[in-house]
């Protein structure tokens, strides 16, 4: 028996060691967000243009009491209770909250649009049920948050938040209270303290007009959002930055921005984006131009094409006539030698798709289960404008120009998609390594997307315009290496998306911030 | 959307659907400076799936099949003392939908087998195992990846009653199974309704448990067997959603194991169903292998 304890022992110590060097550590290295004093506070940005508002004073905010007043006092007194001996969870919701209230709801609504983003499951009649807005959590869940969905929750999201702050910004210096700790010096801080007046909360009116957006898009996360509200407030008194009526007056100026940005929402047109009544007429149109293939769903059941008439949808930086103008020309049809072409590169792949390939392809993905296209680009540009240390209200005005860009290419996308009404690959045999979307091909969302978001991030971040071109450029190409879209597909989308951003650049320029 | 499985686990975890003789769910051994060589050919199919509890069917995948060629030599250190290794090609299909098949070498895995306690005909083994994947597949494109691209570290204990006289034995065994993190090819992912800022992916543990009763006979071998395959902990399928590795996958199986090698030459084959499982496919697989012993002189 001896020399086989003498084996045990090695065998023991050989699985110690083989887990400690192969598979013990299950820590996750995320890259960690914290706060910042921002480049500048931005205090001319309550004069900046708004997309809803008529006006950065239209809705009333009321003056603070001064701050020599005993309600202010007892505030601040109350303000010192709540900023001492924090435990541990609320320190750690201090440093969460505290890496900025707008990039920390973009980053809530792309989780949201994650988890939302999940086609409806056929039934035993072979039918997909359609998602029901009042009652979002059976099954199938409400909404499919789909790219189109999620351009467009992004796009309220963030102009909420941008017309909030701006007006947030005019009672700030209109009324110029300070920050609580500037008043009294003993209130213990937890984050950087800038020159910016305190009232009314940009934190509060960040939370409270996402929150009602939100609510809105995604409806069956009611709870979730209170509860994560309720702590974004909360850590602003851990953390000694506002007393209580800093934020309840942001709370109010948030709500009622937001509730104004959700009126046009709501008469923008998406109700009727998944009209599949227009689809039949659609088609005929299509032939009309000569695509004498027209696009068939490639699933079983046959699944109707998602949102057919989200191309009539209102845009946010240019008109309709302008939409019909850019849209982009025929594509090849097939048959033809320059389509027959671009089959071939498709075949190839299909062949002898290389691991670099198939990486970029997995990359840029951002199928089911993922916060889409737009929302991959707005987590580019909430880190870009974080790196760059912006102002709350510059970050809202950051993501907002990009939002309605990706809201914008999304629309015009679709309209150009349902246009054509152009066969997938697939229809011609081809598999994919991404998972195939069933909606036309022409012209490549992932390009249109792309192109437009770094358009605009190319102007805001001058010095990075290289690097965002070639991201979207790598991202229309995904789809070629994924074998989803023809390389005509991809081009023209890419065209079209630098296009459409351009116009978010006019009116960014235009809108009186001299950035 | 997520057989796959079935196969990860059988070469992930090297043999745990795999119950070969001279394997690391037997107690049998070559003798010092003897070498078998198995080449087994393993088809895996299923039609229907656990989408996390739900059993359905998907007409988009139609039939998953996973096919894997595994060369397993087992060599004798000496007759207590085995060393097990495997390396299994492998390459996936559905015969409905379009989504595309993934193939290529898939994880080299290694067993040291230590007979303990041997007494009477009942024996005590101890096995430690690794895994390393070989090749750079895409561990995610679920169910059509080859793997999952875990480094593994396992323990196991096994213990077998050999009637000396008729040959008739029972085993069991229970593994703890280590998985590594992985990388994927995105930067960002969702898992536990979370979405991950990070390509890192944090994938469960696993471990199993086996029972088998058969007969073992100088030429011959035959048995039936059940395994318990399961991940410690982890994620379910969301509704209609694809399979992720961080997803908690659990199967119960049953099946038969039968070997004829005269001589140094033999074959062997195995059947398995999945009675009943979470995460993963119902499937239904065969195995067919040549083995060939030799002597390696000392």
């Amino acid at each position: 028996m001896k020399p086989y304890s003498t084996f045990i022992k090695y065998s023991t110590a050989l699985l110690t060691l083989a887990v400690i060097v192969i598979a013990c550590n299950k820590d996750l290295e995320e890259p960690q967000r914290v706060g910042y004093t921002p480049v500048a506070v931005d205090e001319k940005a309550g004069t900046w243009k708004t997309y809803v508002l008529a006006s950065s004073d239209e809705i009333e905010v009321a003056a603070p009491l001064a701050v020599t007043s005993s309600e202010y006092t007892a505030e601040l007194s109350a303000l010192k209770g709540l900023a001492s001996n924090l435990s541990q969870e609320q320190k750690e919701a201090v440093v969460y909250w505290g890496a900025g209230a707008a990039y920390r709801w973009n980053e809530i609504a792309r989780e949201l649009c994650a988890r939302y983003n999940i086609p409806p499951a056929s039934n035993a009649e072979g039918k997909y049920p359609l998602p029901d807005a009042a009652n979002p959590l059976a099954d199938p869940k409400f909404p499919f948050a789909n790219p189109p969905y999620a351009s467009r929750a992004l796009a309220y999201l963030s102009v909420a938040q941008y017309d909030a702050l701006v007006s947030a910004w005019h009672y700030k210096y209109k009324y110029k209270r300070s920050a609580p700790s500037k008043v009294d010096t003993s209130i213990p801080v937890a984050l950087p303290v800038s020159a910016l007046p305190a009232y009314p909360s940009e934190d509060a009116v960040v939370a409270a007009a996402s929150v009602t957006i939100l609510k809105a898009m995604f409806p069956g996360e009611v709870p979730y959002l209170d509860a994560k509200m309720k702590e974004h407030l909360a850590s602003r008194q851990w953390a000694g930055m506002n007393v209580t009526s800093d934020l309840t007056a942001g709370t109010s100026l948030g709500n009622a921005v937001a509730a104004k940005v959700m009126g046009k929402a709501r008469n923008d047109g998406m109700g009727a984006s998944n009209n599949q009544t227009l689809v039949a007429a659609m088609i005929e149109s299509a032939k009309t131009r000569g695509i004498k293939d027209p696009w068939i769903s490639q699933e079983a059941p046959l699944r109707p094409p998602m949102l057919p008439n989200f191309g009539a949808v209102q845009t946010w930086n240019f008109d309709k006539a302008t939409m019909v103008k850019i849209r982009p020309a025929i594509p090849y049809v097939v048959g033809s030698a320059e389509w027959q072409k671009d089959m071939d590169e498709l075949k190839q792949i299909q062949n002898k798709q290389t691991r670099e390939q198939a990486r970029i392809a997995n990359y840029w993905a951002d199928g089911a289960g993922s916060y889409t296209p737009p929302g991959h680009w707005h987590r580019a540009a909430a880190n870009a404008a974080h790196e760059a240390r912006f102002s709350e209200v510059r970050m809202a005005r950051t993501l907002a120009l990009v939002g309605t860009a990706e809201m914008d290419a999304g629309i015009a996308c679709w309209d150009a998609k349902y246009f054509y009404y152009t066969p997938r690959p697939q229809q011609f045999g081809l598999k994919t390594s991404v998972g195939l979307p069933n909606f036309p091909s022409y012209t490549s969302g992932h390009s249109t997307f792309s192109a437009a978001a770094a358009t605009v991030l190319g102007y805001l971040f001058p010095e990075q315009a290289a690097k965002f071109d070639a991201q979207a450029l790598e991202a229309s190409v995904s789809r070629i290496y994924g074998l989803i879209h023809y390389r005509v597909d991809c081009e023209m989308g890419l065209k079209h998306g630098e296009v459409i951003g351009e116009y978010a650049i006019a009116r960014g320029k235009a809108d009186g911030s001299g950035l | 959307m997520k057989n796959l499985y079935i196969l990860v686990l059988s070469a992930l975890i090297l043999g745990y659907t795999t119950a070969y003789a001279q394997m690391p769910n037997d107690a049998i051994y070559m003798p010092k400076g003897v070498v078998c060589v198995g080449t087994m050919y393993t088809h895996s199919s299923w039609k229907e799936y656990w989408e996390n509890t739900l059993k359905r069917e998907n007409l988009n995948i139609g039939t998953h099949t996973t096919q894997s060629v595994m060369v397993m030599p087992a060599i004798g250190i000496t007759n207590r003392f085995n060393v097990i290794l495997s390396l299994p090609y492998v390459w996936t299909k559905t015969s409905a939908g379009n989504l595309m098949g993934q193939k290529g070498f898939q994880d080299l895995g290694g067993w040291l087998k230590v007979k303990a306690v041997d007494w009477k005909g009942f024996s005590l083994n101890g096995l430690v195992g690794i895994s390393l994947p070989v090749s750079k597949y895409v561990p995610d494109f679920l169910p059509m990846s080859i793997g999952l691209q875990c480094r593994t570290a396992s323990g196991r204990v096994l213990a077998n009653y050999t009637h000396p006289k008729t040959g008739i034995y029972v085993t069991a065994h229970g593994t703890y199974m280590w998985r590594s993190n992985i990388s994927v090819d995105r930067d960002a992912y969702q898992a536990d309704d979370k979405v991950y800022n990070t390509n890192e992916v944090r994938v469960p543990n696993a471990y199993d448990m086996g029972a088998r009763v058969g007969i073992l006979k100088k030429q011959w071998q035959t048995e039936i067997w059940a395994e318990r395959n399961s991940c410690v902990n982890g994620d379910n399928i969301r509704r209609n959603d694809m399979p992720f590795p961080t997803n908690n996958m659990q199967a119960t199986m049953v099946g038969w194991y039968g070997k004829f090698q005269p001589k140094a030459l033999g074959v062997n084959a195995r059947i398995g169903y999945v009675t009943n499982g979470l995460n993963m496919g119902q499937s239904t697989s065969y195995t067919v292998g040549v083995l060939y012993m030799f002597g390696v002189k000392k």
